[in-house]
């Protein structure tokens, strides 16, 4: 099922009462959501993600905009009539029902010509719970289970009705470490296996670009960039995306641009031939350094860190625009600990110009 | 998997819609049309009372009743006020109110403190114990009880309207529960800087409590007021005009024993209002405390 | 108190007792004494206080029961008391449960409608009772300027009729039995609504409202909604309401002493409404403290069995 959302807008009377203002939670979103594919959907917390995902799930409506189901207009429609199935953040298992019941409760709400009988109700539960793998817990109920059990009847929950669209709000972010690596790899597989279009809301861009086919990073309620995890991270249109994505964050520093040469400090850090003088934000990848002592670019020494196969700098520059400078280089390079500066070349493709007003990307030559 | 919705796409949307909004604007109209109907059932009896207790007995006796009355009288307040004597009667519950409040207060602290805070033998069995009495009712106490304060010769004396129920199981589990809340640290500072217990309970303990006491303390003077059974067993035959201890409630019905028949009702009504108003103006002023005090007790049960 | 006391454990362990002697010296008086008492009475056949002061003995047996199961007026209290609790209990229960969940589902007014329906838990009820009792009394009879008597029919009766209904004698002389019933009925659930509505109301607003949603996009009627969601979250509070209802409704007195006065009913049939609470007070006054005793431990035995099996339906019937 294609999922196509139109200048999507959402504005809220301001949660101060004292303020009569208006929030707009989501402006102008419009994005199309490929059949049958994973999309995260990305952004700090207040960005306007989760209105968005309630927005197609039909609890809360659009202030203007509209929401394609295929060819469909659903804008309008209330949640149970989009054929979707939600993944709240907390699960909301209802504590009272047993593993089956829960799962069984969508199928018994349906009427008319899709009403099924006892026996295929319990089929398709029992076939749901065998594809997350929980089909031995079928008669516990929820606070008999560990958070990522429940996570699975969540999601079992959503789809034993057989949803156009999936969606699923924050559905990591209540479980340990462990089991987060574990269970994005499950949702991953469940949502490939199903094939079912699927959404999900998360404020954890590692998670967001393990698993999806597509992300949609947002800010403040506008969508600041679209498109392949990967492509997205190499390539980000505005200085927010690239502060947003990537661990260990990317290293930001205020240079200038001067005579076609980037200049970081007094130092001409990389040639841009084709970027006109100009105040800019530098930013440049961990990955992006190459220790070269005669390189064009020195940062003073803090301290070495050797994590297992990373070795990674900690280091300062008079003009960096973040509190450390992080580079993360190859195992075999040694660095001297006691060093107090060490000098690096810039690999092209990890280094992004900005604009120092609007913080939009400058491409160049690479 | 989409099989289930191709009805559905195939149903037309717009009616959908709008059927769904022409049921919630139903249900929404029916929901407050339901509960303003009860909340003008809830509050007939008080309109009622005042509206009756400023008529003329004579425009109370009308075969068609007014809804407001047309000569406001403000004499049936004055009437009732001296027939009940309940200037006498409001001095007698407010002392009693009182006293016991304050009596029954540092009871409950002092023992709510000991099962919070201190380590002694026999501290579970016997906070149990007390538990256990709460289920019995009332009246299996004021058998013995009332032959007690016979032989001690309490009848008819405020001794007797307070002492017996001074102590409340009730409040003591619910200001330890409240204790119970105040993290172990502050306790462990304070030991630390050398607080003796009574300094910590007094310092610490009760400011942190002040919600619980307070509604205890409305809870309580309400009880007094309120009270009925035992005050009728123990004060009420002495004459009220020589002293005596009577409290509101039993006089109010016993100024007015005939509830039915040729009565004065406006001026029934207005020694009712009277005896009210003190009650409403701490549901007016104090709303907040009682309902907190009885919720909790609700989630607690 | 020790100043230098740094040690947790209290140095003093009988400290504690010095806090607690007040409350236990007044516990042992009024409460553990009478509850041994009531026992010893109860069970000494045809006890009287004043004849036990003078030195009468009394046999030990079961007389005292025997003899209050056979008086008819208790049986009527009995009778009054169980038809009341059965009546209002779950009568307010389920007003109490629509009421919150209308409550609970609007935005405007919600708040003032709360203080409205909480107002009559801060009432006295031998007050507000007589408030009822003038507002279903019937006769009012008065004498006009030229002496003819006008009867008046109560403001209840003046709704029933401009309804197109017929007045009815509820409380007065002649009234019939169901029809005082109608009135305790109808007086007791409005005084019961408050406490309810107050557990039920926070209970639902502690509800995570998540579960709402997950019901909306899985399309969930109103109806199914409430059966299967609402009530079963709701059902410890629902739980709890209804047992403190069936305890606080066995020892109903004070409510009808507000309607019918202390003769417990109308002028030409008193006591007919009386209760069991009325009963031991009846027996109490007259000096029959066996019998009063004997009957506390029946009230008392009746509601630890309710309560008893009050808790074994919840337990079977309260969700989690």
């Amino acid at each position: 099922m294609i999922v196509d959302l139109q200048n999507l807008t959402k504005v809220f009377p301001s949660r101060n009462k004292k303020e009569k203002e208006m929030v707009t939670a989501v402006s102008d979103f419009t994005f199309t959501i490929p059949d049958g594919k994973l999309v995260g959907l990305l952004g700090p917390s207040g960005c306007g993600k989760s209105t968005t995902l309630y927005m197609i799930c039909g609890l809360q409506k659009p202030s203007s905009g509209k929401i394609f189901f295929g060819d469909n207009d659903v804008t309008q429609l209330p949640p149970e009539s989009r054929g979707v199935g939600l993944v709240f953040q907390n699960y909301a298992l209802y504590p009272h029902m047993t593993v089956k019941q829960n799962i069984m409760f969508p199928l018994q709400n349906l009427k008319g010509a899709d009403k099924l009988d006892k026996d295929e109700m319990l089929k398709r539960t029992v076939e749901v719970a065998r594809i997350v793998q929980i089909d031995d817990l079928l008669e516990r109920k929820p606070n008999e289970l560990s958070g990522g059990q429940q996570q699975r009847v969540a999601i079992a929950r959503a789809l034993v009705k057989m949803p156009r669209v999936l969606l699923l709000d924050e559905p990591l972010s209540n479980l340990d470490a462990r089991l987060r690596l574990q269970t994005r790899e499950e949702i991953r597989r469940i949502q490939r296996e199903t094939g079912i279009t699927t959404v999900f809301v998360t404020h954890d861009q590692e998670e967001a670009m393990s698993i999806s086919d597509m992300i949609v990073v947002m800010k403040k309620g506008v969508v600041q960039q679209t498109g392949h995890p990967q492509d997205v991270y190499n390539s980000p249109e505005n200085l927010f995306v690239a502060k947003f994505l990537g661990t260990p964050p990317i290293n930001v520093f205020d240079a200038t641009v001067r005579s076609g040469k980037v200049y970081i400090g007094d130092e001409a850090v990389i040639d841009v031939p084709d970027v006109p003088d100009q105040e800019v934000i530098v930013g440049i990848r961990p990955e992006g350094f190459i220790v070269r002592p005669e390189g064009r670019f020195h940062c003073a020494l803090n301290g070495v860190e050797v994590m297992g196969r990373d070795v990674s700098l900690v280091m300062n520059h008079p003009a960096m625009n973040v509190p450390v400078i992080r580079a993360i280089i190859d195992a075999d390079v040694t660095v001297d600990p006691e060093a107090t500066e060490v000098g690096f070349d810039i690999k092209r493709n990890k280094i992004f110009l900005f604009e120092k007003e609007t913080e939009a990307r400058i491409f160049f030559e690479v | 998997m989409a099989e289930t919705f191709n009805t559905m796409q195939e149903k037309d949307m717009g009616s959908v819609v709008s059927r769904q909004k022409v049921i919630a604007v139903l249900a929404k109209v029916l929901v407050y049309a339901f509960l303003i109907l009860m909340a003008v059932i809830v509050l007939f009896p008080f309109y009622w009372m005042i509206n009756s207790s400023l008529k003329p007995l004579e425009e109370y006796r009308l075969p068609i009743p007014t809804f407001w009355p047309h000569k406001l009288l403000l004499s049936n307040y004055v009437n009732a006020f001296n027939t009940a004597k309940l200037g006498r009667l409001f001095l007698n519950t407010l002392y009693v109110g009182v006293v016991s409040t304050l009596l029954s207060l540092v009871i409950t602290i002092l023992s709510a403190f000991a099962f919070a805070r201190l380590e002694f033998k026999g501290k579970n069995v016997l906070f149990a114990g007390l538990l256990a009495t709460m289920m019995i009712p009332g009246e299996l106490f004021t058998i013995t009880n009332y032959m007690t304060v016979t032989r001690l010769n309490w009848l008819n004396t405020y001794t007797v309207l307070i002492v017996p129920f001074l102590v409340s199981v009730f409040y003591i589990y619910l200001l330890r529960q409240n204790f119970l809340q105040i993290p172990d640290e502050l306790y462990l500072a304070a030991k630390v800087d050398g607080t003796s217990d009574f300094k910590y309970l007094c310092k610490v303990m009760i400011p942190l409590s002040l919600p619980t006491l307070i509604s205890i303390t409305i809870l309580k003077m309400m009880g007094a007021w309120n009270s009925y059974i035992w005050p009728r067993l123990v004060a009420n035959k002495d004459p009220l005009n020589n002293g005596g201890h009577r409290l509101i409630t039993n006089g109010l019905r016993n100024a007015f024993t005939q509830t039915t028949g040729e009565v004065n009702y406006p001026e029934q009504m207005a020694a009712v209002a009277l005896v009210s108003a003190p009650l409403f103006l701490v549901f007016v002023f104090l709303r907040k405390y009682i309902m907190k005090g009885v919720s909790r007790s609700g989630i607690k049960g | 108190m020790g100043g230098k006391n740094t040690m947790v454990e209290s140095r003093r362990p009988w400290m504690a007792w010095v806090y607690l002697a007040p409350a236990i010296l007044l516990l042992l008086v009024f409460t553990v004494w009478p509850i041994i008492n009531t026992f010893r009475m109860a069970f000494l056949v045809g006890y009287r206080g004043l004849e036990a002061v003078q030195g009468k003995t009394f046999p030990f047996g079961f007389g005292n029961f025997t003899k209050v199961i056979q008086f008819q007026d208790f049986l009527n209290c009995l009778r009054n008391t169980t038809l009341l609790c059965v009546i209002t209990v779950p009568l307010s229960t389920f007003l109490a449960l629509l009421i919150s969940v209308c409550l609970n589902s609007i935005k405007t007014l919600q708040k003032g409608l709360q203080t409205i329906f909480f107002l009559p838990y801060v009432t006295n009820s031998i007050a507000i009772g007589m408030v009822f009792a003038a507002m279903f009394n019937i006769v009012g009879s008065a004498h006009g300027t030229s002496n003819q008597i006008i009867i008046t029919a109560g403001i209840v009766n003046n709704i029933i009729t401009f309804f197109g209904g017929e007045p009815v004698n509820w409380i007065n002389s002649g009234s019939t039995y169901l029809a005082n019933m109608t009135v305790m009925v109808i007086y007791i659930v409005w005084n019961a609504l408050p406490f309810k509505i107050l557990i039920l109301l926070g209970g639902l607003q502690s509800v995570n409202k998540q579960y709402y949603d997950a019901a909306r996009v899985d399309g969930t009627s109103r109806r199914r909604i409430f059966t299967r969601i609402t009530v079963p979250l709701l059902s410890p509070m629902i739980a709890y309401v209804v047992i403190t209802g069936f305890i606080g409704g066995f020892k109903e007195y004070t409510s009808i002493v507000g309607v019918f006065g202390e003769k417990m009913g109308p002028a030409n049939d008193q006591g007919r409404l009386n209760t069991m609470v009325g009963f031991i007070y009846d027996a109490l006054e007259n000096n029959h403290q066996g019998r009063a005793s004997a009957a506390a431990l029946i009230l008392f035995g009746i509601i630890l069995v309710v309560t008893l099996i009050n808790l074994q339906v919840s337990k079977r019937r309260v969700h989690y």
